[in-house]
């Protein structure tokens, strides 16, 4: 047992830390604000040659032929700087699910080793769409997006989508509502297989989200240390008060709970990929109580600073509540827990949960973890 | 005890009833639930114009006593006004302030010069007011505050100088009452006075500051050389901190009962949309529906018992400094429950550049709830120390 992670993976991490923190700073995001797409189409070229998109492409497809487990590290650091680029979504659900049908016997095996080729060079990325998720961030900024019709998966051009823009509570998001039209030719996947590929994707983008809000409220906290320290009232730092100081505390402790929760998931997630649901909620949750819970105490302590515009605090809390409810909120994860854990036999799946009609198969029962 | 209404307290209740009923309509239409919290910048002409429809029907500070143009009403009159009030969707009071704090704050501490020139400018709807305590540096520590007033013996009036900041609604208000310092060698809360400033005059900018919703109600005011009149000062130089500790008091009392309708039509909204998007069947939410029901029903109670006791001269009993934080924190839950009861519709706003739609911009706006009037932090302090009677914590 060991819940390290690697040499190599901690170093590839502080490395494009270093990179994130001098490119994506708060000021940099609000010019992103300012413009049309919302990307700075320079990083964009910067985290590819870094071979970021690649990772999870197979190496017979160019690719780094990495896992999950190798990119979660990444997607926190993404959180921490709060970078408005979609990567984790693209390079570890879009790609991630490419990868799985190119490894198929399907026909369209080819075709996805086509599209990763071209990802894994930087000429091409492709947005992963989900039922679960009624908008697509940056669906503008894509030549392919995978795309959901019952339990089939469709890879469709973005000429032949309609996208309808939405405006996010959260200004480095552009949503898109999607409309399409599913045909034979556009059909990739479908069946049992659909229905797992899905089932990944959630649990993907589920655990890119956890890692993202981690980082995301590790920043927050670090804020709120920063700024209780600097301000004074009472003649001394705010921060020197017990009230204020165990707010801060308990971010830490929730916080740093999380973190084995999101490796635990990761792991499930690249190694048993059938049997992660239960893991990825945990993650899930556990980092949006430990996120939520930052961003609460972090606008409180900064009292009523916290509340402007010009607050740089905001740019970190719009994110965490925006994506605090993609790829399913509290209440969906909750509900796989408790379902798995006080009704072990019965069949998992979307369209057993509360409120969500979807046809989805399923046939796993799933197995506790070793850990 | 007797918590029944009585018949005539329902005739009252008809009476408020058919007021609006036969006055909010037409003109008024569009301000109907508009300007509540979060709100409270939007519509300001039609509803300052509201508040002198509200005069005509003789329904703006009806609790006041009859010799200051009130109705005297009792308590039960002011829950039943309120209650009707709410139902009909009546817009937020844009003379809330001048009605519930500087009202009762000038009847308490004023004289009556002070009391014939204001108090009837607020009942007719006609002069609105913001607060002036919060300073760059002072915050929770408001005892800090360094803005000056000293007496020019030549123009005899007062001179006032330095800023306040996070003064809501400054753009919108005639007057700000201002706590300055009228001894210059004096420190914390003694040596304070509390002043009554025209806001429509060279030495006053006001600068309005953007808040994370878009909007802004908030502002910094500076004051160069501002004045205001000899009989402008509420009590003697010194008495600025127990006038200004005064009014938070009034801030504790009947105005809670307006303020308790208004989260009573938020929760009514987010059980209609929960019931209407589904999120209704989720175990999670009903449960915490009901806790919000719960949480609101205590607070109704509470502010009734309060009111209802002998002593409502605004002085701060514990009842009333347990109130700020039971309520700021259940709203702030209010505002998380209506998010997640809009699941992933809370991301979409209304319209651009930044529109936030009703339930949005309540859960922005609780977030400042535990923040203004006292944070929680400083409100648990009080109740510990002062109704407690704990150890006081170390101060600078
Ligand atoms: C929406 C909004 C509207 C407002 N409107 C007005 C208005 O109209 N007029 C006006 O005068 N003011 C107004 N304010 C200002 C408000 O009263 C202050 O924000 C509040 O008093 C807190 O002060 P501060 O923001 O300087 O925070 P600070 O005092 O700097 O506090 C920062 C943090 O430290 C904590 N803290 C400070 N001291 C202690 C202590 N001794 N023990 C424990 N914790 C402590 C606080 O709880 C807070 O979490 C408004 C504020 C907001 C957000």
């Amino acid at each position: 047992m060991n819940f390290t992670y690697s040499e190599d993976q901690l170093t590839y991490r502080d490395t494009v830390a270093a990179l994130l923190a001098g490119e994506v700073t708060a000021e940099s995001i609000r010019t992103r604000w300012e413009s049309a797409q919302g990307i700075d189409a320079n990083l964009t070229q910067q985290l590819s040659d870094m071979g970021l998109n690649a990772m999870l492409v197979p190496e017979s497809c160019g690719g780094l032929g990495l896992s999950e487990l190798d990119f979660i590290l990444l997607a926190q650091e993404c959180g921490r700087v709060a970078m408005p680029e979609p990567l984790v979504e693209n390079a570890m659900v879009a790609t991630a699910m490419l990868s799985d049908i190119a490894g198929s016997g399907l026909v369209a095996a080819n075709q996805c080793q086509d599209v990763l080729e071209k990802i894994a060079t930087g000429n091409v990325s492709v947005a992963c769409g989900h039922w679960i998720n009624p908008y697509i961030n940056m669906a503008d900024t894509n030549q392919w997006l995978l795309l959901p019709h019952g339990e089939e998966v469709h890879l469709v051009g973005s000429q032949a989508v309609d996208l309808i823009a939405q405006r996010s509570s959260d200004p480095s998001r552009r949503i898109f509502k999607v409309n399409w039209q599913p045909s034979s030719r556009t059909k990739i996947a479908d069946g049992q297989l659909g229905t797992d590929l899905w089932r990944s994707a959630l649990n993907r983008g589920a655990l890119g989200v956890a890692a993202q809000l981690i980082g995301l409220a590790e920043n927050i906290l670090q804020r709120a240390v920063i700024f209780t320290t600097d301000r004074e009232q009472f003649g001394r730092p705010v921060g020197a008060n017990q009230a204020v100081k165990h707010l801060l505390a308990d971010c830490a402790v929730s916080l740093e709970f999380a973190k084995p929760v999101i490796a635990r998931a990761a792991y499930a997630v690249a190694t048993a990929p059938t049997r992660a649901d239960w893991a990825v909620s945990h993650a899930k949750v556990a980092a949006s109580q430990a996120a939520l819970l930052s961003v609460r105490h972090g606008m409180q302590v900064h009292g009523a600073m916290g509340y402007t515009w010009e607050c740089d605090l905001q740019i970190w809390m719009k994110r965490c509540w925006a994506i605090d409810k993609t790829w399913g909120d509290a209440g969906f994860h909750k509900n796989r827990i408790h379902e798995w854990l006080l009704n072990p036999n019965a069949l998992m799946g979307a369209e057993h949960t509360f409120g969500k009609s979807m046809s989805l198969n399923d046939e796993t029962i799933l197995e506790q973890g070793a850990v | 005890m007797k918590l029944d209404f009585s018949p005539e307290d329902e005739l009252f209740r008809e009476e408020i009833a058919s007021w609006l009923a036969a006055n909010l309509c037409g003109k008024f239409d569009s301000i109907r639930g508009r300007g509540g919290p979060g709100d409270q910048h939007m519509f300001i002409d039609e509803r300052k114009a509201w508040e002198q429809k509200l005069y005509q029907g003789g329904w703006t500070c009806i609790g006041w006593a009859p010799e200051y143009g009130g109705r005297g009403a009792t308590i039960e009159q002011q829950v039943i006004f309120n209650e009707e009030y709410a139902r009909a969707q009546g817009p937020g009071r844009a003379g809330h302030i001048g009605e519930t704090l500087v009202g009762p704050t000038l009847i308490a501490f004023g004289d009556q010069e002070q009391k014939d020139r204001y108090l009837p400018e607020i009942l007719r709807g006609e002069a609105f007011w913001c607060q002036g305590y919060s300073e760059p540096g002072a915050g929770s520590d408001l005892a800090n505050v360094k803005t000056s007033a000293k007496f020019d013996d030549t123009n005899q009036q007062w001179q006032i100088n330095g800023q306040k900041v996070w003064t809501s609604l400054a753009r919108e208000s005639d007057y700000c009452f201002v706590i300055a310092r009228t001894d210059s060698k004096s420190v914390g809360h003694r040596g304070l006075g509390f002043f009554l400033v025209p806001i429509d005059q060279p030495g006053v900018t006001v600068r309005p500051i953007e808040q994370l919703t878009g909007t802004s109600e908030f502002n910094e005011v500076f004051f160069d050389d501002a004045h205001c009149s000899i009989d402008d000062i509420v009590g003697e130089p010194g008495d600025g901190w127990k006038v200004a500790m005064g009014l938070l008091g009034f801030e504790r009392g009947v105005s809670t009962l307006g303020q308790q309708m208004l989260f009573q039509n938020e929760l009514d909204e987010i059980i209609v949309l929960a019931k209407a998007n589904g999120s209704a069947q989720n175990p999670q939410i009903r449960q915490r529906i009901a806790e919000a029901h719960i949480g609101l029903r205590i607070m109704r109670f509470n502010s009734m018992r309060v009111l209802s006791s002998k002593e409502t001269d605004g002085s701060l009993q514990k009842e009333a400094m347990i109130y700020k934080l039971y309520w700021s924190s259940w709203h702030r839950n209010l505002g998380k429950l209506a998010m997640d009861v809009m699941g992933s519709e809370s991301e979409v706003l209304e319209d651009g550049p930044y529109q936030l739609n009703r339930l949005q911009s309540m859960y922005l706006f609780s977030r400042a709830d535990t923040i203004y009037g006292g944070t929680n932090q400083i409100q648990r302090n009080l109740i510990a120390e002062r109704a407690l009677g704990m150890p006081k914590e170390p101060r600078g």
